[in-house]
């Protein structure tokens, strides 16, 4: 409902600084990782699979952030708008991950087959395929990754900032302008990286759902991700009276729907290429079905799906807090898992082996990714108080 | 109708544009949607009718020589043993898409442009899904048995295949179609009330009061319809998504090079909401003009409408460049050889016919000039919808008709009955939306009310909500 009952916003309120302490815990986090993952791991393959793991679930989270910024102003929302810039500085994470991509360069004859030439040479399904995989145009295409998602990243986040100050009008037009153009970028490098840094660690199977699979973790992550920060906010005093319990609400919707979404995608390629029976295809499942995998797969299935969904079905778990803390915890959890369920077995194929090194390059991913939010936060307001919709936001209401 | 103010040339940031123009008042709204339905039969109307009546004729004779002769009578050979008859079936489904779409997801996401076409995208799901279930029942070759596709108690000896895709299209279509019907009827009731209340005569009002089931218009009616209608929308939602994903897995679980691809399902999906929002454009630039209601169906509806094809156009888009690259990807040479026999083999003009169609045609989208002609709406409409027809055309026939034997190879060519066939499935269609625009109202004049600005209980000029208004005011977003 958009009445647009006059709600006073006090910028002194809602200043970043309230992120401000997640750049010293971020980065003790990042020193300690690196140096914990380094000094038991350090150059190991294991070093470089946990790192892959812990890389791609801090940049899910963060290529989702720029996913619903996209979506939030080519949809023209104005329920969304009071909660944006917390979504916009999780976005303006993505240029660090170029850096963060260095240790996978390094370790590439580790994790991919195709790039070491003595198993190119073994397989004729390689040499076919050394067109696409092989280092230089897979280095290339990062590259076009980290240029698309950095500007795409910056000129988002320094527009809304350039509006907290004129309240121009038109930058809401440019913003909405150029968010259609973004979800292609979005949707072709968030796809073609997913094969390239995940799909092909298995270099002989192959999916067409593999870029969607990816795509809807992504955003399950961004939207519990949103919740955890926004509750962060109200501890340090930030955010209250401005983003709401209307608008976790819808959040708290959107995670429930796109958990539905993860859950289709997830069964729809498990379940033809099950039916379907074809070895080059099944391989995938049946290394997934080794061991302890096989747990962590019936695990996926109950846990990121089954219980998620019942438990955020009431209207109740969407507009409390401590519920909704407690399904967006489950949910990174469970996307981390489904991330490492996807990745590990090429390491360990025997079952599952989760150690120190996975956490340390937990520690390191996510203390440079929370030290960014909070670097990135502490600049600017955290809420985006020239946007011409603010009113909106403010006075909307779930009936 | 006047357009006093126009709602696309400029669209406020802050704040919204005006969704019905001319400012009308509720009875002025009610006017407009009841009248259609309760003047004398206008020419036109005929016009309309009796060639549709006329192709519904053709159907009937296809369907009884079909009986009569048997599936010889169409072009079906081997190795092409599924052509024309699953590519109707399947493209009739997906047009139904749309109104699911609209009535439900567009409810769930607070989208109020949708209160303009909601009903007649919900009626045309409907007749829809009726030419849909047309064709398996008659493909089996035997139709007087078509029931031994549901899943009857085996005390006939049989039973059912349970693993099969083709049981699934039974539950899922059956369960949508089901949905469909209830979720617009529900709609209807208040509007079917309203035409009772204002009947002249006393064939009209028992008729339409039959069907009101005794609807009062008070707060309790009103709330209670309310909790239904999100509910089915709640439950219409999944559907969206459920029946044209097993849909695709008739063809998906198959181990056949061009159907057994994991993409199937979204992009499916995505298809058919295409193909349903392109026939809602051909109907509705038609209608609105003949009913006089392009003060309520707006060119910012369509402007809405546009955009929605152009997203679901590009998903295509993007699975059609999906396939390829993992058909390339895969080194497997059936894969490869399958795909570049569809855009370079001998059925490459019905390959480019649907690129060209599905994802060049709306890209005319991206201007803004565009997506506010009604010209241009109507012409890349009926691009997609032939577009999408031939998709599915393209996805059956190409990848049947040179599978792994070369000696086995055929071309499939439709005979006479084929396409009187599916002309006749478009007979039934327009008889059916001929027929609903005569005798029901067209747009869901209740719900329009709630987004005129004199619904807002803030609203300073004159006209106070009456209690069913504040009723209406609570559903975009309750849930």
């Amino acid at each position: 409902m958009s009445h647009d009952r006059a709600v006073a916003v006090d910028p002194a309120q809602h200043r970043g600084k309230a992120f401000g302490r997640l750049t010293g815990v971020g980065g003790a986090l990042a020193v300690a990782g690196v140096g914990a993952s380094v000094a038991l791991a350090g150059g190991t393959p294991q070093f470089y699979f946990s790192w892959l793991v812990a890389y791609l679930f801090f940049l899910s989270i963060a290529l989702g952030g720029l996913f619903f910024v996209l979506v939030l102003a080519v949809s023209r929302a104005g329920w969304g708008v009071s909660l944006r810039r917390v979504v916009e500085n999780v976005m303006a994470t993505l240029p660090v991950f170029a850096v963060l991509f260095v240790p996978i360069w390094l370790g590439r004859h580790e994790l991919y087959a195709w790039a070491r030439p003595e198993e190119v040479a073994k397989s004729a399904l390689l040499r076919g395929k050394a067109p696409f995989l092989n280092e230089d145009f897979w280095f290339v295409r990062a590259i076009l990754y980290f240029v698309a998602w950095s500007a795409l990243a910056t000129f988002f986040s320094t527009q809304s900032q350039k509006q907290d100050e004129t309240g121009d009008e038109r930058i809401s037009a440019r913003m909405r302008g150029i968010a259609p153009v973004g979800i292609i970028l979005f949707a072709l490098s968030t796809t073609f990286c997913s094969i390239d840094w995940m799909m092909s660690l298995e270099p002989e199977w192959y999916s067409t759902m593999y870029g969607v699979y990816f795509f809807s973790g992504a955003v399950i992550a961004i939207f519990s991700f949103v919740i955890l920060l926004v509750q962060f906010a109200y501890t340090q005093g930030a955010l209250r009276g401005v983003v709401t319990t209307e608008h976790l609400h819808d959040v708290g919707k959107l995670l429930f729907g796109f958990t539905i979404f993860w859950a289709y995608i997830a069964f729809s390629q498990y379940f033809l290429i099950w039916y379907g029976n074809i070895p080059e295809e099944t391989v995938y499942y049946m290394k997934r079905q080794v061991g302890s995998w096989q747990s962590v797969g019936m695990l996926l299935a109950y846990g990121h799906f089954l219980l998620p969904f019942f438990f955020l079905m009431p209207r109740a778990a969407k507009r409390s807090s401590a519920l909704l803390v407690i399904a967006a915890v489950w949910q990174l959890f469970m996307h981390f898992l489904d991330l490492h369920w996807a990745i590990m077995p090429v390491l360990h194929p025997e079952s599952a082996r989760p150690g120190f090194v996975d956490l340390a390059a937990f520690s390191a991913v996510g203390g440079v990714f929370l030290a960014a939010i909070g670097w990135v936060s502490s600049r600017r307001a955290l809420v985006p108080l020239g946007d011409p919709r603010l009113p909106e936001a403010l006075s909307f209401e779930n009936v | 109708m006047t357009n006093v103010i126009d709602n696309v040339s400029h669209e406020p940031v802050a704040g919204r544009a005006p969704l019905i123009l001319g400012a009308p008042d509720f009875h002025a709204i009610t006017e407009a949607v009841a009248q259609p339905a309760e003047r004398a039969t206008p020419l036109a109307w005929w016009l309309f009718f009796l060639p549709s009546l006329g192709m519904l004729g053709i159907l009937g004779l296809a369907v009884a020589w079909l009986v009569w002769e048997g599936i010889g009578i169409w072009g079906l050979n081997q190795p092409v043993g599924w052509a024309f008859d699953i590519t109707n079936f399947v493209f009739w489904i997906g047009i139904g898409h749309a109104g699911t779409l609209i009535s439900a997801v567009l409810f769930l996401f607070r989208q109020k442009w949708r209160t303009s076409i909601n009903r007649a995208a919900e009626a045309m799901t409907i007749f829809a899904v009726m030419c849909a279930l047309l064709f398996p029942g008659i493909h089996i070759g035997r139709p007087w048995v078509a029931y031994w596709m549901a899943p009857l108690p085996n005390q006939m000896g049989t039973w059912p295949g349970f693993r099969s895709p083709l049981l699934w299209d039974f539950f899922a279509v059956s369960t949508y179609g089901t949905v469909s019907a209830l979720f617009w009827y529900v709609g209807l009731i208040p509007d079917l009330a309203t035409l009772r209340d204002r009947a002249t005569t006393r064939m009209r009002r028992y008729t339409y009061g039959l069907f009101a089931l005794g609807w009062r218009g008070s707060a309790r009616n009103w709330q209670h319809y309310e909790t239904a209608y999100l509910i089915l929308a709640g439950l219409a939602t999944p559907l969206v998504l459920s029946v044209h994903s097993i849909v695709s897995m008739d063809f998906a679980v198959a181990q056949l090079p061009g159907w057994h691809t994991t993409i199937f399902p979204p992009y499916f999906v995505a298809g058919a909401i295409y193909s349903g929002f392109a026939m809602v454009v051909t109907l509705m630039v038609i209608t609105r003009k003949a009913l006089g209601l392009e003060h309520i169906l707006t060119r910012f509806h369509f402007d809405r409408m546009a955009r929605i094809m152009l997203v679901t156009g590009s998903i295509v888009g993007y699975a059609y460049a999906m396939e390829f690259f993992i058909a390339w990807f895969s080194q497997n040479p059936y894969e490869q050889f399958t795909f570049v026999n569809r855009a370079f083999g001998p059925y490459w003009w019905a390959y480019w016919t649907m690129i060209t169609c599905n994802v060049l045609s709306p890209q005319v989208f991206w201007c803004k000039r565009a997506r506010t002609s009604l010209a241009i709406h109507f012409v890349v409409s009926i691009f997609v919808n032939i577009g999408m027809w031939f998709e599915r055309f393209v996805i059956i026939v190409t990848s049947l008709h040179r599978d792994f034997l070369p000696s086995s190879w055929g071309m499939f060519y439709p005979t006479t009955w084929d396409i009187l066939l599916l002309i006749g499935s478009f007979g039934l269609f327009f008889t059916m939306f001929c027929l609903f625009v005569r005798f029901l109202p067209v747009v869901a004049a209740a719900e329009v009310k709630s987004v005129l600005p004199a619904a807002d209980p803030h609203h300073a000029t004159g006209q106070r909500a009456t209690p069913a208004m504040a009723g209406r005011l609570a559903p975009e977003g309750a849930h």
